[in-house]
């Protein structure tokens, strides 16, 4: 990685190179519904990119496992399968926070393990990533989970140093965009230390740091403690929560066949283990009935499943569950409970999970 | 806290393959056999020469059987490893794939994906006694288990079957298991909870028939598949037989969309049904939240 300066108007030489090299140009813009939100979207000028954004309602996992993804075709009375990889587009997302660059080598983890994932390998590989430094915004608790500094995952990123971005190059693919596109000058003291001051600035205003290294433990031994109950009660079950998480993944499967039922596709879409068939089987009988259950397994997953396979919990803290869930069901109330709870549940009352 | 999931053969056949593990295999329903009223067996042959010859599956193991233009649902191989060419499955019209297979022809053609899962581990198994537990369709992954012991039956000590059903009318393979009642090289015993007229075997849960069993407890596997509410109670008859809590297996069903780790739905604790499974150790399980 080596360090360049651009001047800030020089975001649309970026965005002049990035649009000449890419299919599709995506990034942070004004929500057309709504001008309070910002959403990750097309962009056809440089000017529409809102670089200063605090955080997208919907987070850019989007195009990597896209929300409705067409897996395949098949015609049906023969089997014969086509279509089965994704329309090969390539793609610049500029502007994409750490937290949730680090929210795509977690998804990294799961869809590029043995068995890699074709579809989210494509995309993967033909998006070109520009981060972009942020200052937190009272939900945030990156710092928590480790996910407020990234150091890879993108080939290019953006530090905000006022009147110039501060730029770290990561990839082969950016040096040569740097080369051709930008007029960069090299680093100086005074732009390191305008850096480091920037970081300092930018630590500061972070939340006081939640301390998580007991909280898989924790979680296990309160596992069948009343406080699962208590904030299950308040789960509308709707799902939100997932839709905006950058670390959520979880999909379901859809067959849908042409007019005439010759030609058939089959899709993915999102799913959400808080709705209530998530873990149902044949004859009624459901793996996690209650939305306690639900939750109790959502945060599982994230804080015990996820850190138990491969070292990592499933959150970076980006605090768009705490804004989304009408329910107040966050990762800081899930540690909050754990840690002050200290009630085991009454014998016999329940045992794990409504499973048999 | 890293901890290795085992290595999946599965994943090394789709990477020789180069496929794409969402992409079904055609397969020709080769023949239907009506089991009982709700159950059929079916034997397919997948269509490509070269696909068919890398299907290699191992007993637990399952597919994604697709229903093209329906849907996709997690199905036991009920064949044996050494069936080639072919492959076997049990199914019980219990949704919307389900009853669309049950409405095939021999002759159709439907989609298979896999093989997929860890299924028991047969090599630690030879050489032991092995106590088999099926409880209804639970019977559709152990048949392919019993299938392979059949096959090397010179290899395993005593060989103990109990079968537990609602009622006559509903024993999976029971032609097939009614002659073998009379071999002198399996102790098969079944039970119904309802029984008919003609029924003249065991009246009662499948516990039940552990009552006279004598088991040896140093030296003997035990597998058990059924419904969610039986796992616990048969369990317990094991352990009070003194077998291993590590020698104990269970095949679990859970609800599944992809079979390769990535859809979420068959999570049990920190693991999924579909690679660290369907088949785990009791040991494994009783240390997974929601297991048992
Ligand atoms: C490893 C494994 C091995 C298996 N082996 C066999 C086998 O050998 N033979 C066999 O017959 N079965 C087997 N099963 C079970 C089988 O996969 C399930 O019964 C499966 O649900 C059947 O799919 P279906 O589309 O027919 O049923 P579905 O349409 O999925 O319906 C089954 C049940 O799931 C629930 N359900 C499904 N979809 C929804 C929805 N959208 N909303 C709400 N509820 C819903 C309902 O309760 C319904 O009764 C196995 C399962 C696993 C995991
Ligand atoms: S936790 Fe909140 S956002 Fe998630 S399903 Fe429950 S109510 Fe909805
Ligand atoms: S759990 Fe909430 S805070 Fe954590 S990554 Fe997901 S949406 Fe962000």
């Amino acid at each position: 990685m080596f360090f360049k300066i651009i001047d800030k108007e020089s975001i649309v030489d970026l965005y002049a190179g990035l649009a000449a090299e890419y299919d599709e140009v995506t990034g942070p813009k004004t929500s057309p519904k709504d001008p309070r939100y910002v959403k990750f979207g097309k962009i056809r000028d440089a000017s529409q990119l809102r670089l200063d954004y605090k955080t997208s309602i919907v987070p850019p996992k989007k195009y990597f496992l896209a929300a409705d993804e067409r897996l395949m075709r098949y015609d049906r009375t023969t089997g014969e399968v086509y279509d089965t990889e994704p329309p090969l587009q390539t793609r610049a997302l500029i502007g994409v926070h750490p937290c949730d660059i680090n929210a795509i080598l977690m998804l990294d983890d799961i869809f590029l393990n043995e068995f890699e994932d074709p579809y989210y390998k494509v995309y993967r590989e033909n998006t070109f990533i520009v981060g972009v430094s942020c200052m937190p915004s009272p939900t945030c608790t990156c710092n928590s989970f480790g996910a407020d500094e990234v150091h890879r995952g993108f080939d290019l990123f953006l530090s905000d140093l006022g009147d110039r971005w501060f730029v770290s190059v990561r990839s082969v693919k950016a040096a040569a965009i740097v080369d051709r596109y930008l007029d960069a000058r090299e680093v100086t003291a005074d732009d390191t230390r305008a850096f480091q001051e920037r970081t300092k600035r930018f630590k500061k205003a972070l939340p006081k740091r939640m301390d998580l290294d007991q909280l898989p433990l924790l979680y296990d031994a309160k596992y069948d403690y009343p406080l699962w109950e208590d904030i299950g009660k308040d789960c509308l079950s709707c799902g939100a929560c997932s839709v905006v998480c950058p670390c959520c993944y979880c999909f379901d499967v859809r067959d849908t066949l042409s007019a005439d039922g010759r030609v058939g596709k089959r899709h993915r879409v999102w799913d959400s283990c808080l709705a209530s068939e998530f873990a149902e089987v044949a004859h009624n009988h459901n793996f996690r009935p209650k939305a306690a259950d639900r939750v109790r397994y959502r945060f599982y997953h994230k804080f015990v499943g996820n850190f138990t396979r491969n070292g990592k919990m499933l959150c970076v803290g980006c605090g768009r569950c705490t804004t989304a869930c009408k329910a107040f069901i966050d990762p800081q109330r899930i540690v909050k409970a754990l840690e002050s709870e200290d009630t085991p549940a009454s014998a016999g009352t329940r045992k794990g999970g409504g499973a048999q | 806290m890293t901890e290795n999931t085992p290595a999946i053969a599965t994943a090394d056949t789709y990477k020789r393959l180069g496929a794409n593990p969402y992409r079904p295999w055609p397969a020709r329903i080769t023949s239907i056999q009506q089991l009982t009223p709700k159950e059929k067996l079916f034997e397919l042959r997948i269509i490509d020469a070269s696909v068919r010859d890398a299907f290699r599956h191992t007993a637990g193991q399952f597919v994604e059987l697709s229903i093209f233009g329906v849907g996709e649902a997690p199905i036991s191989i009920s064949s044996a490893p050494s069936k080639q060419g072919f492959i076997e499955l049990c199914i019980r019209e219990a949704g919307t794939v389900t009853s669309a297979m049950h409405r095939m022809r021999a002759g159709d053609i439907v989609g298979l994906r896999g093989p997929f899962g860890r299924g028991f581990p047969f090599d630690e198994m030879r050489g032991h006694d092995i106590l088999l537990v099926a409880g209804g369709l639970g019977i559709a992954p152990l048949k392919s288990l019993i299938n392979h012991i059949h096959d090397e039956r010179h290899e395993f000590g005593k060989v103990t079957i109990l079968l537990g059903a609602r009622s006559p009318k509903e024993i999976l393979f029971r032609q097939e298991f009614d002659m073998w009642r009379h071999r002198e090289d399996f102790d098969l015993q079944m039970t119904v909870d309802i029984p008919d007229d003609d029924w003249d075997g065991e009246v009662g849960l499948v516990t039940k028939l552990f009552d006279a069993l004598e088991v040896d407890p140093e030296n003997t596997y035990g597998a058990i598949c059924g419904p969610p509410v039986m796992y616990r109670f048969v369990v317990a008859e094991m352990r009070k037989k003194d077998l291993d809590v590590d020698r104990i297996y269970v095949s679990f069903e859970r609800r599944m969309k992809c079979g390769i780790g990535k859809c979420c739905h068959c999570g049990v604790g920190h693991k999924y049904a579909c690679i660290d499974g369907p088949v785990f150790s009791y040991w494994e399980a009783m240390n997974l939240k929601e297991a048992m």
